[in-house]
């Protein structure tokens, strides 16, 4: 690998790459062996660093954290007044809240994701934890709770976000088994599998 | 002198034939759909390796995908080198084993038979295309005909009928997705597989043979499907999947019983063009979760999942 090319594919991590750098290493990337190792560990490691490698699970409190973290200035902006200073503790609560209600969610319902075999055995669909009560844990949120009459701004209704987490999960869960389809019956070849956030054995 | 006129009688009769069937079709453009017939028997029959890029949004997926054939059997292999970096074989894939997306793809042969095929579901047209990974290539539109599926802007190998590049539109030809080679050789020598922890192979769903991913307790089945689409394989009938092509898009429904009740909802989410809609609802007084995942629009995901029925 030449140092042309390890300059251009740092930048492309650091995400300081310019298009020209970008197709240069793309490029490159078929024919080099040591780039491609190379940018498959860097990659590794840096989707291990952002959660994304480890597990949905640790995806879902980075992303909820960062959205919860996006309506402070919100919550903070309509409190107003000289009860201000006295809300955002509550505000700092709620989101600790709603991150908590989260991994709760997630965990509970990745428990039954990442068992393997279970999705084979016939007596095992009845016994494996529905998601009826995770949405009547959400259901019941905290978060609302702790700020009495006022509201969060930029939540949704309980059910539609715990359902919108349900349909983020189910993807997570279904996408391989749609791809083995998808990669026989449309015009893309094993492209499909490439939309798989994580593949499986 | 008479007979050679006699002789041309039945050339006319086929020509005349071939263009009442393609007049039968409207809006089909014949250039266009030669290259979507060359391009599907390409995709199986080249050997060929390359890297390839998928943009969701800002997000950027890169592969390295390789395709040989031997004598009677293809071998693909895709190697993630971003995010997780698992790989995916699939191995000695007979050439004659035809998938159902693939024969609906090879809309001449449909048009031969006197039916419209793809060419009624979309409107097809060639259209002016840049170079893809330094290629010489031709540029299809590939235009709905309804709002139950995707659009895409297609470029096509002059030379090999390979797919370089796809770009998925979605509602007034919004890019949802672009997958594009950056580069392509065509040549039966691959390149040597890095090491990957994650090495998965493919399965081979077949209309054959019949399948279950998960059983459910009840046999179910979908009464409503968009025009065109048809099942992939064979799903038993307590299967929990169902998984349905067009030829050009592909979706699975999902059906889960649930042990305790639930409250009625819908969640949807999507990246780039796939859609996951998840739906609770009772089925006859049973509770269930009903997912449709796939590179449809939502409202094809909603009103498929609608339709979800017990068979008694």
């Amino acid at each position: 690998m030449s140092e042309k090319l390890r300059e251009s594919l740092s930048a492309l991590m650091d995400g300081e790459a310019d298009e020209l750098e970008l197709q240069r290493v793309l490029a490159s990337i078929d024919g080099d062996r040591n780039l491609r190792r190379a940018w498959s560990r860097y990659n590794a490691a840096r989707a291990v660093m952002t959660g994304h490698a480890i597990g949905a699970l640790e995806l879902d409190i980075s992303e909820k954290v960062s959205d919860a973290i996006r309506q402070q200035p919100l919550a903070e902006a309509t409190a107003g007044g000289p009860g201000q200073r006295l809300l955002r503790p509550l505000a700092s609560f709620a989101i600790a809240a709603s991150v908590a209600v989260v991994v709760v969610l997630g965990g509970r319902q990745l428990a039954v994701v990442n068992s393997p075999g279970t999705l084979a055995e016939p007596v095992s669909v009845a016994a494996r934890p529905s998601p009826v009560g995770v949405l009547n844990s959400l259901g019941a949120t905290p978060v609302r709770a702790s700020y009495g009459t006022q509201s969060l701004p930029g939540l949704q209704p309980a059910t539609r976000s715990a359902y919108d987490e349900l349909a983020r999960q189910r993807m997570s869960r279904y996408m391989q088994q749609h791809a083995e389809h998808a990669s026989l019956n449309s015009p893309q070849g094993l492209i499909p599998f490439a939309r798989v956030t994580e593949l499986r054995e | 002198m008479f007979s050679r006129h006699l002789a041309i009688i039945p050339l006319l009769c086929a020509a005349l034939l071939a263009s009442s069937k393609l007049l039968a079709c409207p809006g089909a453009d014949r250039e266009a759909l030669q290259w979507l017939d060359r391009m599907s028997h390409s995709l199986r029959k080249l050997s060929y390796h390359g890297v390839v890029t998928l943009r969701q949004g800002e997000e950027l997926e890169v592969m390295q995908v390789w395709h040989s054939v031997d004598g009677s059997a293809s071998s693909g292999h895709l190697a993630r080198l971003t995010g997780q970096g698992g790989q995916v074989s699939r191995d000695d894939h007979p050439l004659e084993c035809v998938h159902p997306g693939q024969q609906l793809l090879r809309v001449g042969e449909a048009m031969r038979d006197g039916e419209c095929g793809l060419a009624e579901l979309y409107r097809f047209s060639v259209i002016e295309s840049r170079p893809v990974a330094g290629r010489d290539t031709v540029g299809i539109l590939v235009e709905p005909r309804d709002m139950y599926r995707f659009g895409y802007r297609l470029a096509i190998d002059r030379e090999t009928g390979l797919l370089l590049q796809s770009e998925t539109l979605g509602n007034r030809d919004k890019p949802l997705e672009n997958l594009a080679f950056t580069r392509v050789v065509y040549e039966a020598e691959q390149p040597h597989a890095g090491d990957a922890h994650v090495l998965h192979l493919a399965a081979h769903p077949h209309p054959r043979d019949v399948s279950v991913d998960f059983p459910v307790q009840r046999p179910w089945t979908v009464t409503w499907l968009p025009r065109g689409f048809t099942l992939t394989d064979a799903p038993a009938r307590k299967s929990g999947r169902r998984s349905y092509t067009d030829g050009l898009a592909v979706f699975s429904v999902f059906l889960e019983d649930l042990d305790r009740d639930i409250r009625p909802g819908e969640g949807v989410v999507r990246r780039g063009s796939t859609t996951s809609y998840t739906r609770g609802r009772r089925l006859s007084e049973r509770p269930v979760l009903i997912t449709v995942v796939g590179e449809v629009p939502v409202n094809t995901a909603r009103m498929v999942a609608d339709t979800v029925r017990w068979v008694q």
